[in-house]
Formats: structure tokens, sequence, C-alpha cells
């Protein structure tokens, strides 16, 4: 890449920061909405998704980004393409699982493929994790996951453990397993910003 | 483990990222391994070695040892 095709790269459009944190503000409100009941049943899962469509040019944000530097590559591009499918899947299997269940109360069998229908995206998350390091050919990138990922289990262990004993004692109120992954992601996020804020 | 990665470059007048598309890798990886923050496989060593045309210990070095 040349050095004005470097330039075009960066400058052209808004930058990662900009689209993540219109997505964050977006989800925030979106959540808030959902939380007062101040929307509820189909309307709320349509609302959930408005801002997820902020994702797309957050990660095209980031690409560009990326690519500028020299860090961009097919695998992490399939890797991302993976994430922002299996992230759309989770938030439309949620709000159709959650409507469904508060509005027909089904039996057991039917509960059942309803809890599977926000858990098979993120068995695809999963999955899309494990490929990006087994198709990763840049053993320095695949080390700097690695990384991440080992810190972010160190403090999903730690912070599970430690609620987990103040739950035990009544201090804080129950909180749902499946909380789990999205702690784990928010864990690999802030591990990846330290290393970058550290210059690795 | 030091290494003499950027005097090489240097003198064949190759940015960061041009030596990283000889080896095929990310700039990330040839700045890391420039400054000592990552130390390659032995597989990565081995083909920056082909690429200057020098064995491993001429590019490679011990802590402590002569630059």
């Amino acid at each position: 890449m040349t050095a004005t095709e470097t330039d075009a790269a960066t400058t052209s459009g808004r930058g990662p920061v900009f689209w993540g944190a219109m997505f964050v503000t977006a989800m925030i409100g979106a959540g808030a909405l959902n939380v007062s009941n101040a929307i509820e049943g189909p309307a709320a899962t349509i609302l959930m998704i408005v801002p997820m469509i902020l994702l797309l040019p957050f990660v095209k944000a980031a690409e560009r980004r990326s690519a500028a530097k020299g860090c961009m590559n097919p695998v992490i591009m399939r890797y991302n393409r993976r994430m922002l499918l299996a992230s759309f899947g989770y938030v439309l299997g949620l709000g159709i699982a959650i409507t469904l269940w508060k509005q027909f109360e089904p039996p057991a069998p039917v509960s059942f493929a309803l809890a599977l229908l926000p858990t098979l995206p993120t068995f695809f998350m999963i999955w899309a994790m494990g490929r990006y390091l087994v198709e990763e050919t840049d053993e320095y990138l695949r080390f700097q996951t690695i990384r991440a990922a080992l810190m972010s289990l160190g403090m999903v262990l730690a912070v599970g453990l430690f609620y987990g004993f103040l739950e035990v004692f009544k201090l804080v109120p129950h909180i749902e397993a499946y909380w789990v992954l999205p702690v784990w992601a928010m864990g690999l996020g802030l591990a990846q910003l330290w290393m970058k804020v550290r210059g690795e | 483990m030091n290494n003499r990665l950027k005097v090489l470059r240097a003198e064949r007048s190759w940015s960061q990222q041009d030596l990283a598309d000889r080896l095929g890798v990310s700039r990330q990886s040839v700045n890391a391994i420039e400054t000592g923050r990552y130390d390659p496989s032995l597989p990565l060593a081995f083909t920056i070695a082909d690429l200057f045309g020098l064995p491993i210990e001429a590019i490679f070095l011990r802590d402590g040892d002569p630059q």
C-alpha cells in the first residue's frame, strides 16, 4: 500500500471509535427502554436489532484502520464476518425466544428448543474463535490473541468465583450463568485494549 | 534475545511493511520482533535467515552478545 493509499484508508469515513461509541450508546438506550418496559414484545426485539446494524460500519472502520497499519489479513476479515453473523443471530434468537416464552408459556420440550435459539449462535461464536486460531498464519497475531483470551479467561474465573461466594452469603443478587460469554468477550476487548495501550 | 533485523532491513532500504510482505507476516509482527518484544518461532527465524541469506546466529543473538 502506498503512502497516499494509506492516508486515504486512514482518513476516509468515520473511525472505529466513533462507530463503537455510537453502538454502545444505542445499545444502552435500547437496553434502558427494554428494562423500563417502555417497549415490549416483538417491538423490543426489533429495537435491539437497530443498534446491531451499527456494528457493520464499526467493523468496516476497524478493518480500514487495521489495513492502514498493515495488520489486516483475510483470516481476520473472515473472523469478523463470522462474529457479525453470530451476533445478529444471537440478538434475533434471544428476542424471538424471550418473546415466545413470555407470550405462550410453552411446555418444557418447546422451552428447550427456545433456549437453543440464542445458544446456537454463541456456539458458532466459540467455533469462530477456534477457527481463527487455526487459520491465522501470522504467529505473532495468534500469540497476541491467545494472550488476550487467557487474560480474559482469568478475569472471568476471578470475577465468577468472587461473585459466586458473594451470592452464597446473600450479598448480591443472582446472575444467570449465560452472562459468562458477554463478560468473557468484554474481558477480551479490555485485554486487547490494554495491550494496544502498552504498544504491543 | 537480541537481533540485527533493523540494521539488515535498513541496509536494504526496506520499510517494516516491505519486510513484512516478503516474510508473509503483518507489519506488527516485524515491529514486535525488531524491538525484542517477541522472539520468532524456529520456522519463522529460518524464513528470515533465508530472506537475508545469512545463518540464524548472524541475525539473532543471545542476550549479552555484542551486536
